[in-house]
């Protein structure tokens, strides 16, 4: 009876507020399970791809460089214990359509037990034409899409060449999925004229034959393991490459969390809002000899629904937006490991749970306050003689108590390091921050009230405004929770606009201040993506001939290892970059200078994100672990860089080669003299590589811009979140103004009756909504703009290594002050029309 | 020498065979009919009747917050029913002071707020007229108070103050002293009573209180929503057996 008095019929009644929150929460859970379920598809496709790629072998012999031919004379008496299967795997690009495929080279002949390549290639004519390197097999859907069938012929480019190749078959549909999908599979003598490998390997996969264990396979292969090799399992390189995106991925979790906060704040205002609103009934309940558990449980009988219904509705809304953000999440892998094949995104049973749980957290924390105001309400005969909603001095010096030790504790927090990496304290503090916003909201509605209460003739001057405000104080508790939800999602859209702008502005001066190559000769890139690949050793030396060797700088990377952490080795022609200078340093000095001693003191450079990461300064000594062999070093300079987060070591090319012979170049810069004609350059090389290249030569530019391009699609995927939080503080201004009108409706009709007009009524209650917005967006845009410094010069330099400079966006703060101010009138403008339409005479009635 | 005969005095309010009718489920009840009433300036007219006889009805009717289904009302000599909803807010705003069984007093405006209110809303302002007022009805001391650290009768006397500080040409009181104890009716009654007259404001004034009614000028006794007696009070015959 309880339950249908307190729950059932006024959700029949008040259909629209128990949407209206339902939608809230639904938005929430729906932003938070489509980050996560996004996230998975692409981790699933970096783990899966890589065991798929596997077949069956569990165990693989690589190197971070290459591993050499020979090696497989080396294991040789590993054969009588495991079939040996050398694979070179290699992204390549289809020039047409812009289409990133797997070049996969395997031995046919050996393949059958590991992925079944053998059967497919089948025998006769195919097989031996396979064998021969005269043509490839692809996935029948692959084939459609590029439109070739078998027998027909279509182009791949790698390393700068253009190579055609013919299509002998399709692989049947079982074989033809997964990373397959986009796969070529072809002999290894063919792979490696693609690739230009010269009798290098990546890796050389270990499948035990019938009777031997892994652990016996495992033994014995390292026995024999040459040096430069390592032995490890499939699913080590999978996690490897995961550990590349993992502070990203808890970066991206983290702030869809604070999705599902601002969702929870949303419930709770609906539920204290709709305890309110049940007011007398409660208290004609208590009166007749209800009990509070009782009241206690209808509420919670409302919160848990609202929450089961939101967590299902939203972890199905966040399977569909999910689809809607994979292609934002690949651009953004694409940016971190090079390539973003991204898996579908899948119904997982455990993600749906995870949203129904969320949901039921978020509405069962979301009841705690409104329980109170159910404990606080008196029988009915008391609830006359209540006063009205002002905040008593000691719940103002518990709020703003409550704010202080928050804002005290932000403070602690942000003092502490990383954990295991992540920058979990400083969230924390973000979000202790976002409380202590929360906590001074109630005080600084009723301060804003009783301040306007001693404007002398306000009413007169500005009689809308002081209605307003008055009604903005009759409804107090609401008009907390709406200014919180407001201020929350602009607090937590201009942290991120904090970020972004600052972000995007120190790249823009990185990038005039350390890109300053006149040309950048590098492979083609798809669509939207990083360039793949290395470049053709022909074509550095045909840039060299063009424009000399003491003008290009051919950037050669390498795979290497530093205090058992993977990092990136770069080789480059420091002379020649320290005639012209770029990247600047974080002593400040000079970097022509940092680079001529690195150079003749044989000295290193490093990234800031290396000297974090392992906690080295200038002048400590670091040795790096190559396939080479040991690199000791001392470092000369610690230079900014945003394009690699696991850190980044260079030292002159003439130290690297030996490192990795045969190793060409990513890139290629070229300094011109001050006065060229940079298209005219740019000319000249492409007709000295003549139609045999195909690259791409950016401009000074066209590079910049390009930079900007991929930090720009990396960052798209924040918009998302903005926009999902603005609609969630949108829909908590609506169900409070719905809910203090009601509450106000005997005043409004008073109005009326005194002789106000129905566009007078409108314009206070929109003016109450803007005011509401204006308190939630000042609060929210100072203590956004705090977190974003957090976020900046914190979580930032935790997550990736990377310094930020500060700046602070006042565009962008403007923009979205704008937005959530209009916004907020927006739905400030229905409430009002039902203001003037509400019956004068039958408020009246009821309320004598 | 011209014959001066004297002009006729237009009433303030004018109802003709004004019938209002609610729908209540499938029934319909008649809330009014068929009522024929003029209100005088400067008269105090007193509404008699049990609860739901349609006394709350004609006073929505008079003051345009509720429209007839049959008849005519005029007040003011504007006939309520082709006005426009500007019109009517406009006759509220200026023509009539309200006071309600249940003050309904702004709770987070001061007293001085409240009695401001009918002027503010008409974009005046007199705070001599606020303040004398507030002295007459005994809250001068009171005014940057809020009206739930009044007493009942103090909000009622507030009510009084923003009912007539516009100096509106009739006053509609609905059982204005319905909740209050018998001393403090006495004194709020005083009070509307010698300042509407002051003004010149006609009062209508509904009420269960016979001995209240007494004091009217002219009754006007209804019974389900039908006129069962009017004129003197002296005359009334009581509810109908």
């Amino acid at each position: 009876m309880i339950l249908r008095a307190l729950f059932l019929r006024p959700l029949l009644r008040a259909p629209l507020r128990f949407l209206a929150t339902l939608l809230g929460i639904t938005a929430g859970v729906a932003a938070f399970v489509a980050t996560l379920a996004s996230n998975r598809a692409a981790l699933a496709s970096l783990r899966e791809d890589t065991r798929a790629l596997a077949g069956v072998a569990e165990l693989e012999i690589s190197s971070s460089a290459l591993v050499p031919v020979e090696s497989l004379g080396v294991l040789r008496p590993l054969s009588a214990d495991a079939e040996l299967l050398p694979v070179i795997e290699e992204l390549v690009l289809e020039p047409k359509s812009g289409a990133v495929l797997r070049l996969f080279g395997i031995d046919p002949l050996q393949d059958s037990r590991a992925r079944g390549f053998a059967a497919d290639a089948g025998a006769g004519e195919l097989a031996l034409r396979t064998l021969r390197g005269e043509g490839v097999w692809i996935g029948a859907p692959l084939a459609h899409t590029l439109g070739v069938v078998p027998g027909g012929r279509f182009e791949v480019e790698a390393h700068g060449r253009v190579f055609e190749l013919e299509l002998l078959g399709t692989l049947p549909a079982d074989r033809a999925s997964g990373p397959f999908e986009t796969a070529i599979v072809c002999d290894l003598g063919l792979a490696e004229r693609i690739t230009g490998r010269n009798g290098r390997l990546d890796r050389i996969e270990l499948l035990p034959r019938p009777g031997v264990s892994q652990v016996e396979l495992e033994k014995r292969a390292r026995a024999l393991l040459p040096p430069g090799l390592e032995l490890r399992s499939t699913g080590a390189r999978a996690a490897q490459t995961e550990g590349l995106v993992h502070s990203l991925q808890f970066n991206l979790i983290a702030l869809s969390g604070i999705s599902l906060l601002v969702a929870g704040v949303l419930v709770a205002t609906a539920l204290a809002t709709s305890v309110v609103q049940r007011r007398k009934t409660l208290a004609l309940l208590v009166s007749l000899g209800a009990g509070r558990w009782e009241l206690v449980s209808a509420l919670l009988v409302e919160a848990l629904t609202l929450g089961l219904l939101g967590g299902l509705l939203g972890a199905f809304g966040g399977y569909a937006a999910a689809h809607a953000i994979v292609p934002a999440m690949r651009a953004t892998l694409t940016t971190v490991v090079g390539s973003g094949p991204v898996s579908p995104v899948r119904f997982e049973g455990d993600l749906i749970l995870l949203g129904v749980l969320l949901g039921l957290c978020v509405a069962a924390a979301s009841a705690v306050l409104p329980l109170f105001e159910i404990l606080r309400t008196p029988p009915l005969q008391s609830l006359s003689r209540e006063r009205p909603d002002w905040l008593s001095p000691r719940a103002r010096v518990g709020a703003i108590g409550i704010a202080i030790l928050a804002a005290l504790l932000a403070v602690e927090l942000l003092k502490l390091p990383a954990w295991n990496g992540l920058p979990i304290p400083a969230l924390g503090s973000a979000t202790a921050l976002l409380a202590a916003l929360f906590a001074l909201q109630s005080p600084l509605c009723d301060g804003i009230a009783r301040l306007s209460a001693r404007i002398p003739r306000l009413l007169v001057i500005a009689g809308p405004l002081r209605l307003a405000l008055a009604a903005l104080a009759a409804g107090r508790r609401r008009s907390a929770w709406a200014a919180g939800a407001v201020g929350m999602s602009v607090a937590l859209s201009v942290a991120i606009a904090t970020l972004v702008h600052s972000f995007r502005t120190t790249v823009v001066e990185w990038t005039a201040s350390s890109l300053r190559s006149d040309l950048q000769v590098r492979a083609l890139a798809p669509p939207g993506g990083v360039p793949i690949g290395t470049l053709d050793p022909e074509i550095v030396s045909t840039t060299a001939r063009v424009f000399g060797a003491d003008a290009i700088d051919p950037y050669t990377t390498g795979a290497a290892e530093c205090e058992g952490r993977r990092i990136t080795l770069v080789g480059a022609a420091v002379d020649v970059v320290a005639r012209r200078g770029g990247f600047g340093y974080r002593d400040g000095r000079d970097s022509r200078e940092v680079l001529a001693r690195a150079l003749a003191t044989k000295a290193c450079v490093v990234s800031e994100a290396f000297a974090l990461k392992f906690g080295h300064k200038e002048n400590d000594t670091i040795r790096v672990e190559t396939p080479g062999g040991l690199l000791e070093r001392r470092i000369e300079g610690v230079f900014y860089d945003y394009g690699d987060s696991q850190g980044t070591v260079i030292v002159d090319l003439e130290y690297f080669r030996p490192l990795y012979p045969g190793r060409s170049a990513r890139h290629i810069e070229v300094y011109l003299p001050e006065d060229a004609d940079l298209d005219a350059e740019r000319a000249k090389l492409v007709a000295a590589l003549g139609g045999r290249f195909q690259v791409e030569i950016l401009t000074k530019p066209e590079l910049h811009a390009s930079v900007l391009s991929v930090f720009d699609r990396t960052f798209a995927v924040t918009n998302a979140l903005v926009l999902v939080n603005a609609f969630v503080a949108v829909i908590a201004v609506l169900t409070v103004l719905f809910a203090l009108l009601r509450e106000r409706a005997a005043d409004l009709a008073l109005l009326r009756a005194l002789g106000a007009s129905r566009l007078e009524l409108g314009a206070q209650v929109t003016l109450q909504s803007g005011l509401l917005g204006l308190l939630g967006a000042t609060g929210g845009a100072l203590t956004g703009l705090w977190i974003g410094v957090v976020l900046v010069t914190v979580v930032n330099l935790q997550s990736f290594g990377w310094t930020l400079e500060f700046h602070r966006p006042w565009s962008a703060i403007g923009g979205v002050l704008a937005a959530v101010g209009s916004a907020c009138l927006v739905a400030g403008l229905v409430p009002a029309w039902l203001a003037g339409r509400a019956g004068m005479s039958v408020v009246l009635r009821e309320e004598g | 020498m011209m014959d001066s005969a004297p002009a006729a005095v237009q009433p303030i309010a004018r109802l003709v065979g004004a019938a209002r009718r609610y729908q209540r489920g499938a029934e319909e009840v008649h809330a009014l009919e068929a009522i024929d009433l003029e209100v005088q300036p400067g008269e105090w007219l007193a509404l008699v009747g049990p609860s739901g006889c349609g006394k709350s009805t004609l006073l929505n009717l008079l003051s345009g917050i509720d429209q007839p289904d049959e008849g005519t009302v005029e007040v003011g000599g504007l006939a309520l029913a082709s006005a426009t909803e500007g019109q009517r807010t406009l006759l509220r705003r200026r023509g009539i002071g309200i006071v309600f069984q249940s003050f309904h007093l702004v709770p987070h405006l001061t007293v001085e707020e409240n009695v401001a209110l009918p002027l503010a809303l008409d974009r005046r302002r007199d705070p001599a007229r606020v303040a004398a007022l507030l002295e007459r009805v005994g809250l001068g001391a009171r005014a940057t108070h809020f009206p739930s650290e009044l007493s009942g009768g103090e909000q009622q006397r507030t009510a009084l103050a923003r009912a007539l500080v516009h100096r509106p040409k009739l006053v509609l009181a609905d059982e204005p002293t319905g909740n209050l104890d018998s001393a403090s009716g006495a004194r709020v009654l005083e009070l509307l009573d010698e300042l509407r007259r002051e003004d010149g404001s006609a009062l209508v004034i509904a009420t269960h209180d016979g001995r209240l009614a007494a004091r009217a000028d002219r009754l006007l006794r209804l019974a389900d929503g039908r006129s069962v007696f009017h004129g003197d009070p002296k005359d009334d015959p009581g509810p109908p057996r």
